[in-house]
């Protein structure tokens, strides 16, 4: 896999960057210790850790939701100071706008662009058709099911070509099958668009079965403990897993359990 | 189902009445204080010929539907004001606030000196009540939208303009069109109060022109008419709700 080479953009550092909230009483709480993290431009990389660890916080740090209490967060050299259509994010409670229908949720993603509106919705509806969803693009999200629904916010987040796409825990609410044709979506459609993505989840399986590259977070404050790269050929299974991978796993799993108390 | 429902306010109605009859046929009290029914009906009757049924209506609707709409612009407004700039929010929250708990009939000897006893004191008496139910709905409606919704729309690259109009309005809507439901359902409650700043015409009006002559079946007439008019325009605004809010219900 070195296509990441072929594209350079998308680069993201995490410089020490901290995060404290005011927590009651004027008490700091430090969700994030200082962090160093890179990710390469093109690369795929997993963050696991255990509840409340400050996954969802690293995460809003680089969407620029927040801001760092020291040091920086850059995107290709310059520091994100708030949230850009550069850098994307899917959540796991879907966030798709109710109020519009599945093509209105994607097209809002291209309104940025003075595209006019036949270029706009041929490029919503070739989104849509790309995450599976031709002939449903006027339903509403309330009439789609939960796969349905990260179907049309991938539809829509990569509509938008963000460099970074940082996905929080965006197949959690899913039942398995789902989750595993939604893997497949997402791979293929990151194959083909090459944006960096930092993926968030507290399943260790989803983690190696994605990523180039998992970092592991532990609590107390939040900070990454230790990294792994994952060098197994996609497409991947959990029972065709090479032993390095399975040597990776049984790593994590004595991580998060010592942490766990 | 419809039809069960439908068949379910039947009988609850034809008991209700069946009731009324029989407690005013053991005429226990004077039937002049608890009318039977037939003696309402024909009240109803003679108000009807009479023309006040229909004049009464008109009126009241009319007072109620200008207080109404100024009450929902201003009550608009306002949340739009309070909820979306920290200072409006600062200077008009503790008063407006302050205002809810005065009743509407509370008002009307204000309302009185104020606006004399003309169509404008009515129309300050429901918009008062209309505006602090919308006002509040919109405030409230408009400070609770999930940040996720701002969240998403700011990392799609929406400017603040587009935000508003495509995402807090939308959010907010539910609330707001609950407001409006709920502004609908004061304006009526109010208007009694309202009437009472000295009318010659409306709903009720006809309420104290009927005490002055000791008519309770007259006035049975004028509480069954508010009743059924108020629960119309309920429905109206269910279903202007249900079209315009389209994606809560599913
Ligand atoms: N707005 C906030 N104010 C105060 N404390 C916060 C805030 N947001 C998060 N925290 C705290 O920061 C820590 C990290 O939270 P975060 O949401 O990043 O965890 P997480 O790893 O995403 O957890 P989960 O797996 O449950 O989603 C937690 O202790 C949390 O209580
Ligand atoms: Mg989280």
């Amino acid at each position: 896999m070195d296509v990441a080479t072929v594209v350079d953009i998308g680069r993201v550092e995490v410089a020490r960057a901290t995060v404290e909230f005011k927590g009651v009483q004027g008490k700091t709480v430090t969700a994030l210790a200082p962090t160093e993290l890179e990710l390469t431009p093109g690369s795929f990389t997993a963050l696991v850790g255990p509840s409340g660890c400050g996954k969802s916080t690293l995460l809003n740090l680089i969407a620029g939701f927040l801001e760092p209490t020291e040091g920086a967060v850059r995107l290709d050299g310059k520091e994100i100071t708030g949230p850009v259509p550069d850098v994307g994010i899917v959540f796991q409670q879907y966030a798709l706008f109710p109020w519009f229908s599945a093509l209105g949720n994607v097209e809002f993603a291209l309104k940025r662009l003075s595209l006019g509106k036949p270029e706009r919705q041929a490029r919503a509806l070739a989104a849509l058709a790309e995450v599976g969803l031709a002939g449903r693009e006027r339903q509403y999200p309330g009439q789609l099911s939960g796969g349905m629904k990260q179907r049309v916010a991938l539809a829509r987040i990569f509509a938008a070509a963000p460099k970074v796409l940082l996905m929080d825990e965006p197949f959690g609410a899913l039942d398995a099958i789902t989750r595993a044709s939604m893997h497949r979506l997402l791979l293929d459609i990151w194959t083909r668009h090459r944006t960096t993505v930092l993926f968030v989840t507290h399943d260790i399986d989803e983690a190696l079965l994605l990523a180039d590259r998992v970092h592991v977070m532990s609590r107390g404050p939040g900070r990454i403990v230790e990294t792994l790269d994952v060098t197994d050929p996609r497409p991947r299974t959990v029972e065709t897993r090479s032993p390095q991978v399975s040597a990776a796993r049984a790593q994590i799993l004595e991580l998060l359990l010592s942490s766990d108390h | 189902m419809l039809s069960r429902r439908i068949a379910a306010t039947a009988v609850s109605f034809a008991a209700f009445i069946g009731l009324w009859w029989a407690i005013s046929a053991l005429e226990i009290v004077n039937p002049v204080f608890f009318p039977a029914p037939p003696l309402v009906f024909s009240a109803a009757l003679e108000m009807l010929e009479g023309g006040v049924l229909f004049s009464d209506l008109q009126v009241s609707l009319g007072r109620a539907a200008v207080g109404f709409v100024a009450g929902v612009v201003l009550g608009l407004l306002t949340g739009l004001l309070t909820s979306r700039i920290a200072f409006f929010n600062l200077m008009l929250n503790p008063l407006l606030s302050l205002c809810r708990p005065i009743p509407a009939i509370a008002l009307v000897p204000v309302a009185i000196v104020w606006f004399g006893i003309g169509e404008t004191s009515k129309y300050f008496v429901i918009g008062y009540s209309v505006f602090l139910t919308v006002w509040l709905n919109t405030h409230h409606g408009m400070s609770m939208v999930a940040e996720t919704y701002v969240r998403a729309s700011r990392s799609l690259g929406a400017s603040r303009s587009r935000e508003f109009v495509e995402v807090i309005i939308p959010a907010a809507s539910p609330y707001i069109m609950a407001g409006v439901r709920s502004a609908a359902a004061v304006a009526f409650l109010c208007l009694v109060a309202a009437e009472l700043t000295g009318a010659s015409g409306g709903i009720g009006y006809r309420l104290q022109e009927s005490r002055q002559y000791i008519r309770v079946d007259r006035m049975f007439v004028s509480l069954i008419e508010l009743g059924l008019l108020g629960a119309l325009l309920d429905a109206i605004f269910v279903a202007i709700g249900r079209r315009v809010i389209h994606w809560e219900q599913m």
